[in-house]
């Protein structure tokens, strides 16, 4: 039992650092002209156990009663790996983050944290959009700058980002980590 | 005329003879501390260390590649390399290696084998996909001249030793532990004592050596590179490229790698033994300089 008890504090460490972005949003926007592009994704992979498709009704049911007060949208969307994509769209960053982090307790709690893969939040104002990918299980965030043809990310920007960031925003130091999210429905 | 290209450089020919000469020394000086103190009989040791030694020399190929993660590819494979690695072989005048693959992000490539004959060559899917193909052409000549001069054989033959002493280190220890008490009766230190002393210093010193001489043989396999390809402009660029942050960032989706979770195994610790390789190799701005010193006496100054 004690092991789940320490996931359990772990994966709520990885959830404060989340916020971080909310914080980070200053200098993305004064240093580097970046802004939310209004949208987010929680991505996880779905099971048909009865169990995870309860607490994702729960989840589901719980966001849209606090997303009533933020005004933000959701939204479901299944790619091609056959990942869930948990999409929220919202002029703000503090409420994307917020229900990023939502989405990911209730099914930490519900006791799914192993299904969640990844949180991604959209910015714009570069020659690409940026992403930045938050991993749960690491607890870091690692920047991805598709560059639109295909397969291919623009690596200089990515590091670019990290040397202007890491005081700000725990960026993942182990670069073999940053895997990329080509053709992410957001 | 090729044949004599790869050691032109007198300077480093002598700095690689002195760094032999040395372990070697060191190596006798160790043998002789272990006859006479254990004073076993001459012949047994022989055996033993032969045994040893011809063990790891007809092992090091397979125990490189399966510790690479390495799988030997056919032509329909791998068209592309078989292709240049054919080209660089009939211009080193060696036979043609077989080729193999690491499945891995992380750009690098490798040569094993004991000679010529059973060379196997082995590069990266990161190398293949972040290098442009005379890039690939200078990596692959480099670990061709490493096959040329026999490098392998030559380091399994210099860490031999300083294995046997870390071994030895291991057992004396040991030896302290459990059969440490009965031997008070003669006047000197203990027997496991000056053992694991003597086999202490021959593994430090010998760690040492073993590097020195693995970085004159990247530089004698950078120059064979230049030589062969004629171009060592491109090399020089293959090594910016595989030795910058750049190359760490992976190219592969996260979906598709947490598909596969069972053989997430493979590649970090492909990344561990890759990461070794490159330990034992000059910094990256000397090798530059190198070339770029390789490529003036070429004439093409780059």
């Amino acid at each position: 039992m004690a092991l789940f008890g320490r996931r359990k504090r772990a994966a709520s460490v990885a959830r404060d650092r989340l916020f971080a972005l909310s914080t980070a949003q200053v200098t993305l926007d004064t240093e580097l002209g970046l802004k939310t592009a209004g949208v987010a994704a929680v991505i996880f992979k779905p099971m048909s156990s009865g169990d995870f498709v309860r607490a994702e009704s729960d989840m589901q049911q719980l966001l849209e009663a606090t997303s009533a007060d933020t005004g933000t949208k959701i939204e479901q969307k299944t790619d091609s790996f056959g990942f869930q994509w948990f999409i929220l769209r919202d002029p703000d960053i503090e409420d994307l983050v917020t229900g990023a982090s939502t989405v990911a307790s209730e099914l930490s709690d519900a006791g799914f944290g192993p299904q969640l893969l990844a949180a991604a939040f959209k910015f714009d104002g570069g020659k690409d959009p940026v992403y930045f990918v938050y991993g749960f299980k690491t607890g870091s965030f690692w920047p991805f700058v598709p560059t639109g043809d295909g397969q291919s990310r623009d690596n200089a920007e990515e590091l670019e980002l990290k040397s202007k960031l890491e005081h700000e925003l725990p960026i993942e130091p182990d670069l073999t980590k940053w895997l990329a999210l080509y053709n992410a429905p957001i | 005329m090729k044949r004599k290209g790869y050691g032109r450089d007198p300077g480093l020919t002598l700095r690689m003879v002195f760094t032999s000469a040395l372990l070697g020394l060191l190596y006798v000086t160790f043998a002789v501390i272990l006859f006479s103190v254990l004073k076993v009989s001459l012949a047994p040791l022989i055996v033993i260390v032969a045994g040893l030694a011809f063990v790891q020399y007809y092992t090091s190929d397979k125990l490189a590649l399966r510790a690479a993660g390495a799988k030997i590819v056919s032509r329909e494979q791998l068209p592309q390399v078989y292709d240049i690695v054919e080209r660089l072989a009939a211009m080193a005048e060696l036979p043609m290696p077989r080729v193999a693959l690491v499945d891995t992000d992380v750009p690098n490539a490798f040569a094993t084998g004991r000679d010529p004959k059973h060379a196997v060559v082995a590069v990266t899917t990161g190398l293949l996909r972040r290098l442009d193909p005379q890039e690939i052409e200078g990596v692959l000549a480099h670990e061709l001249t490493h096959v040329k001069n026999r490098d392998v054989r030559t380091m399994t033959l210099a860490s031999f030793f300083a294995m046997l002493a870390a071994l030895i280190t291991r057992f004396a220890f040991y030896g302290s532990l459990f059969g440490g008490g009965n031997r008070n009766n003669n006047n000197g230190p203990p027997i496991w004592l000056i053992l694991l002393i003597a086999s202490y210093v021959t593994y430090a010193i010998s760690f040492i050596l073993i590097r020195t001489i693995s970085r004159y043989r990247e530089y004698a396999a950078d120059r064979g590179s230049a030589i062969i390809t004629g171009a060592p402009e491109y090399l020089m660029s293959a090594l910016q490229k595989i030795s910058s942050q750049m190359a760490l960032i992976p190219q592969r989706d996260l979906r598709e790698v947490q598909g596969m979770n069972a053989f997430f195994i493979i590649p970090t610790s492909v990344k561990q033994t890759t990461a070794e390789w490159f330990m034992d190799h000059p910094p990256l701005e000397k090798r530059l300089a190198a070339l770029s010193e390789i490529a003036r006496e070429m004439g093409r100054p780059v």
